[in-house]
């Protein structure tokens, strides 16, 4: 099996895989646990809208698709925190307006075709290595960030009023955890999808919690998870020919059957 | 003695939503070491109250000082302890020690490093203890039955070493036994070490004894100072006659 890491797309694909599957798994945590599970889809579905743009104007549809989602996080955080809106309505409005926008700029490209496809399940063919090198730029900032104030996302996670009250910046440390997700979402769109994503990013949380243990403990199980997901994903995509995203949430979902047969109660 | 500026100086506030008043010319003061009481009708505006004490609503007029600072200038706020009413069905599920929610307390007060230091590791386990949860670090918040849960909450406010404690209707739930055993632990904290606490409840008759004052309010506030013959305050019976039966109930034993 080894043998497959001569090749350097392999190597590529794994780098990128394992990177994202950390982020995913750790910033999915604070987003399950603050029942916020939609906004994963959510964005993924902006990301497409970039993904649209970056098609059709001839740019990298990656960097634009990170410029889309950043947008509609920071929209959708805004609306929620000052226009006292239902915040699953908010985010069911953005999820069907960005598909809708994305199909539109889409047709105009003309561009139905299987480039379009790689963007929505995932392809591990083709990460380059620009783009390990652009996942690993921002995804090792990122992952500082998430490890400096995991103990402050974690106050808010559980009580954010209460948070709030012992002076801390509960504000800014949404923004920030939303746009760490919006970055992260669109990162993985070449391994994952934009269509997939969000089960990356649930699904390992879900699983641990199954396991009823403290909060670091539970994060743990999760990056396992979703790093054990990811590799075995993207063998199996190499060895039948299958979009990687799809094999990565299969497996991911395997883990997530388990965790629930081993812990009933 | 030295001047000890008051924890909660509320003056003629007020505070409307949508065009509704929901409290009107409101004063109060809260002095350190007492032990107060905020009672109320549903509705009537009490978590209101609670909710601009800690700043997370601005009042329409009126102002609020916290020992004696102005509330925007106010930057001390871990030496305020908050415990929200309890919902008992949440957080089932949600992945937290006993140890590790007590913890939080301490975290508005990290350094840069945020690490955990000697200082912070022991007030953590002194609020453990005070609240008598230490034997219960490893378990999970959801594992716990209400009146447990209840001494984590206020364990994690403690952590921070705060001067007041606001406890807003912190009793819903939880049964009998544990309420008392609650209420001992809450005089020892007031008594022995001169902790100021508000307590927010809708049934004053258990703890008539321990409060020095009791502010009822229905969108107006009213003070009583002795809270032992409530009725007989001014403005408390038309106020507050449905709370009569409790405290005859609690003059029998």
């Amino acid at each position: 099996m080894l043998e497959l890491f001569q090749y350097q797309f392999m190597v590529n694909a794994f780098l990128a895989g394992i990177m994202i599957a950390l982020l995913a798994s750790i910033s999915g945590a604070f987003v399950v646990l603050r029942r916020y599970a939609l906004l994963t889809e959510t964005l993924a579905h902006s990301a497409l809208v970039g993904v649209a743009v970056g098609i059709l104007i001839e740019t990298n549809p990656v960097w634009m698709a990170v410029a889309a989602a950043l947008i509609s996080a920071w929209t959708i955080e805004y609306l929620r925190s000052f226009f006292h809106l239902y915040s699953d309505a908010v985010l069911a409005i953005f999820l069907s307006g960005s598909l809708a926008l994305a199909v539109i700029i889409v047709s105009l490209a003309g561009a139905f075709n299987s480039s379009l496809f790689s963007y929505l399940f995932g392809s591990i063919l083709s990460v380059s290595r620009e783009e390990v090198w652009t996942i690993f730029a921002v995804g090792i900032p990122a992952l500082a960030l998430l490890g400096y104030f995991y103990k402050e996302l974690y106050f808010i996670a559980f009580d954010e009023e209460v948070a709030k009250t012992g002076g801390i910046p509960v504000t800014l440390l949404n923004f920030m955890l939303v746009s760490i997700v919006a970055v992260i979402i669109a990162l993985s769109i070449r391994i994952v999808g934009t269509l997939l994503i969000g089960a990356l990013m649930v699904i390992p949380t879900v699983a641990a919690l199954r396991f009823r243990q403290g909060f670091s403990v539970t994060v743990g199980l999760s990056v396992l998870f979703a790093l054990f997901s990811v590799a075995a994903g993207m063998l199996l995509s190499y060895a039948f020919a299958l979009p990687s995203g799809a094999t990565i949430v299969m497996c991911v979902l395997l883990i997530f059957v388990i965790s629930l047969v081993i812990n009933r109660r | 003695m030295t001047f000890e500026p008051a924890v909660f100086e509320v003056e003629h506030l007020g505070c409307s939503v949508g065009g509704q008043t929901i409290l009107s010319d409101v004063s109060l003061k809260v002095l350190q070491g007492e032990y107060c009481a905020v009672i109320g009708p549903n509705g009537g505006g009490k978590t209101t109250l609670v909710r601009l004490l800690l700043g997370l609503q601005k009042p329409t007029e009126g102002t609020i000082r916290l020992f004696g600072e102005p509330q925007k200038q106010f930057r001390r706020w871990k030496q305020v302890g908050y415990v929200p009413q309890q919902v008992t069905q949440t957080d089932r599920l949600f992945p937290g020690t006993v140890e590790e929610v007590v913890s939080m307390g301490r975290i508005s007060g990290i350094g840069w490093d945020k690490r955990w230091h000697d200082e912070d590791r022991r007030h953590i386990e002194h609020a453990m203890e005070r609240m008598e949860v230490s034997d219960l670090r490893a378990k999970l918040i959801g594992e716990l039955s209400g009146g447990q849960r209840q001494r984590v909450m206020i364990a994690r406010a403690l952590a921070s070493e705060p001067k007041v404690l606001i406890l807003d209707e912190p009793n819903t739930g939880v049964d009998q036994p544990s309420q008392q055993r609650f209420y001992a632990l809450l005089r020892q904290l007031n008594r022995d070490e001169r902790l100021t606490i508000l307590f927010v409840t809708h049934d004053i008759g258990v703890i008539a004894d321990d409060i020095v004052r009791v502010f009822t309010v229905n969108q107006r506030l009213s003070t009583c100072n002795d809270p032992k013959r409530l009725l007989s305050c001014e403005g408390m019976s038309e106020l507050y006659g449905i709370d009569a039966h409790l405290l005859s109930a609690h003059h029998r034993h």
